[in-house]
């Protein structure tokens, strides 16, 4: 029968899993067997699901057959001109505009600073100071300068800088877009003068994750003009 | 052709866009579609129906979501409209999930400590776990767990909120453990059954 | 004034007729060249944990619980050219703005919206400009706006709120709460929430509510102030840093001697509990000033 603590456990399980580790919680598991049982065979029904999922099904060529015919017959597809340039203007846009379009605004945004993270993870070097230093700042610059240069050229883009049906939003947008260039501007300064300071690399990140946010929002506003 | 140019040639018709937007997603909702429901027919049903919605409905796309975000709510309410004439009542989304005697919590079932499933369970075994599962936990589970999908595309998709997706999660998964210590206990039973029977016949 | 019953005498008669001879045609003109907002009301029968879902480009929206299981929405669109969809499929609510024509002009693409709803209803809200005022709700919500501010009073569950420039306010609210903004300042007032997180760039943060036992507060800035109020009776681990700016302290911390912190070289910080330190509180500003600062 469980126990107290083990109830308790249990109340904090799911918050358990998505990463939070209260300490009374993280002390009970370390010498509880039972719960660590539990915590086990979640883990496992996690990464067998993980498994599963790598494994995607081919749907036979038929399908795309029998939905045409069906698409031609309710009258929804019908030859336009635009099918001849279609190619050609998508080899303009380019990959940002290509990614943009295909990853969910907050996944892109994430993905971004996970990336970031990453890359300067594996980048950070030995145990000297000074090595140290430029190694970590040598890290945040190969990281940081080709997503900005691309971020910029996004910010180019016709589409991002239309006007879209609430030009007041829009112009909030843009307001709020200088607002993050200037602290994008502010952060790589103090990563200059500090670069083991992970706080201020930490703010960096998210002013580059922020700036994405808001050029997706311009875009997405810019395309429904289009 | 990326994907908000098919968008947009898809909107005045275009057939090559058209099949642009299938060729970039039919594997992933028909992957949906087959855990789901565990049948091929059923799933290539399914996965037609879902595109045939997307298109009827393309004109409306104003952007305000991703796009496969939009089609993946679709494809999950296509499923889940089957299952739930299936299951004979117009049970809501929130109600396909399995009612808590207590505040809401899972259940507390332990298993014995010898009772890790780790080493134990498989694709098999966790694909039948999960064909169990009532709608609501199944439709959770495939797209966080099996199809990748963090919680907060999980509750654009499935017009919840984030917290209700984290939660419904939870549940499932503890419902899976339930089920696959189930089985494992059957199977042993199963293997004991056997090898006293092969014992008595020796006799 | 009149006072006690009012006497029709012949000379009041006229009076009344007079008064009524000139006011009716002077209505009728006015109705004539304002219409006044159009307004429509449309009623949804829903069950248990309805979800209700609101798209809107710019305007008030204002939804209060109430204890019918139904949802209740009185729109209000700026022009005859803008229209409010409001579809219901199974025990969810999609409410939507849209233009008529092309031809709209940018400050008609507006309603204003008066909803109730159920109180264990999920929201789900888009408005990019103007205001959302929820109270008595204790579903789930998520509220995304540009340039609108967001006023939740007296709601529970789990609440994810982001604008880039709209300011937030939240009063008397439980659950989890997590607000992220560019621009815009948060006050968090007497919250009952075990878990807050909050993040603006510039914007002010003010936090004057109960730290819970085992609850998690973080509220992070660029520049700005945050502000934190505690009472005698709280009890917090504190971590509290200022990249480049000031760390103000009323709270008299036990300092934590068995974690490393990262000190910052021109700012400050400090680490430390109070009293039993149940609670676990992180604030961050790069250059703005955090201010630890005793309740009144």
């Amino acid at each position: 029968m469980a126990s107290d603590d083990c109830k308790r456990f249990l109340n904090q399980l799911e918050s358990w899993t998505e990463g939070e580790r209260p300490a009374n919680a993280g002390a009970h598991l370390r010498s509880c067997v039972r719960c660590q049982s539990v915590v086990a065979d979640l883990s496992t029904i996690q990464a067998e699901g993980r498994t599963w999922g790598a494994q995607e099904a081919e749907p036979p060529e038929h399908l795309w057959s029998l939905l045409r015919a069906q698409l031609e017959e309710e009258g929804l597809i019908h030859a336009t001109e635009a099918d001849g340039k279609a190619e050609v203007v998508a080899a303009k846009q380019g990959w940002f505009g290509g990614f943009f379009a295909h990853i969910p605004r907050p996944v892109l945004a994430g993905a971004y600073l996970s990336a970031l993270v990453a890359v300067c993870v594996a980048l950070s070097g030995p145990l000297s100071k000074p090595t140290n230093e430029a190694q970590w700042l040598e890290g945040t610059e190969v990281a940081t300068s080709p997503l900005s240069a691309q971020l910029n050229s996004f910010e180019q883009d016709p589409i991002t800088s239309s006007r879209d049906l609430n030009p007041a939003v829009t112009a909030s947008l843009h307001e709020n877009l200088a607002v993050v260039d200037n602290y994008i501007a502010l952060c790589k300064k103090s990563v200059q003068e500090e670069p083991q300071n992970e706080i201020a690399r930490d703010y960096l990140y998210g002013a580059y994750q922020q700036k994405a946010d808001l050029l997706a929002q311009l875009h997405e506003r810019g395309e429904n003009v289009q | 052709m990326p994907e908000s140019e098919a968008i947009r040639l898809a909107q005045q018709g275009s057939a090559p866009a058209f099949e642009r937007l299938y060729r970039l997603h039919n594997r992933r909702v028909y992957s949906l579609c087959l855990r789901m429901v565990s049948n091929t027919a059923e799933a290539e049903d399914l996965t037609q129906e879902a595109f045939l919605q997307l298109f009827r409905k393309i004109a409306t796309f104003r952007g305000e979501s991703a796009f496969s975000t939009w089609l993946h709510r679709l494809a999950v309410n296509v499923v889940l409209m089957r299952l739930r004439k299936k299951g004979g009542n117009e049970a809501s989304l929130e109600e396909m999930t399995e009612p808590d005697e207590d505040s809401g919590g899972p259940r507390r079932d332990f298993g014995g400590p010898d009772l890790r499933l780790s080493g134990s369970i498989d694709r098999v075994n966790l694909q039948r776990a999960v064909e169990q599962l009532p709608p609501g936990y199944k439709s959770v589970f495939i797209l966080h767990d099996v199809q990748g999908y963090e919680h907060n595309e999980i509750a654009k998709i499935m017009e919840c909120s984030i917290g209700n997706s984290k939660s419904q999660l939870h549940k499932a998964r503890m419902r899976l453990r339930e089920l696959l210590h189930e089985a494992m206990r059957d199977k042993a039973r199963e293997d004991r059954k056997a090898a006293t029977d092969s014992r008595g016949g020796e006799d | 004034m009149i006072t006690g019953r009012a006497v029709t005498t012949k000379s009041n008669l006229k009076a009344y007729w007079v008064t009524a001879g000139l006011l009716v045609p002077g209505l009728l003109l006015s109705s004539a060249v304002y219409a006044g907002p159009i307004r429509h009301e449309q009623h949804f029968k829903v069950t248990a944990h309805p979800v209700i879902t609101i798209h809107n480009p710019s305007g008030l929206i204002t939804v209060k619980a109430w204890t019918k299981a139904e949802v209740m929405v009185i729109s209000m669109p700026a022009t005859t050219e803008v229209e409010v969809d409001a579809e219901q499929m199974g025990n969810r609510v999609d409410v939507s703005t849209r233009a008529l024509s092309e031809s709209v002009a940018p400050g008609d693409m507006k309603a204003d919206f008066q909803i109730n709803v159920p109180e264990d209803s999920e929201l789900q809200i888009h408005n990019d400009a103007g205001a959302v005022n929820v109270s008595n709700v204790l579903g789930d919500m998520n509220v995304e706006t540009v340039a609108a501010g967001v006023d939740l009073a007296d709601t529970s569950g789990y609440l994810t709120v982001k604008t880039v420039g709209g300011s937030f306010q939240c009063s008397r609210c439980a659950g989890r709460i997590e607000v992220s903004s560019i621009t815009g300042s948060f006050r968090l007032i007497d919250l009952k929430s075990t878990h807050v997180w909050a993040q603006t760039s510039t914007g002010n943060i003010l936090f004057n509510g109960e730290f819970l036992p085992n609850g998690t507060y973080s509220l992070k800035n660029y520049s700005g102030t945050i502000e934190v109020r505690f009472s005698p009776g709280d009890s917090f681990d504190m971590s509290a840093t200022s990249l480049k700016g000031k760390v103000n302290n009323e709270a008299k911390l036990t300092p934590s001697t068995h974690e490393h912190h990262f000190v910052p070289r021109w700012g400050n910080a400090l680490f430390g509990t109070f009293n039993q330190g149940r609670a676990k509180v992180e604030l961050t500003s790069f250059d703005g000033t955090i201010n630890i600062l005793k309740r009144d």
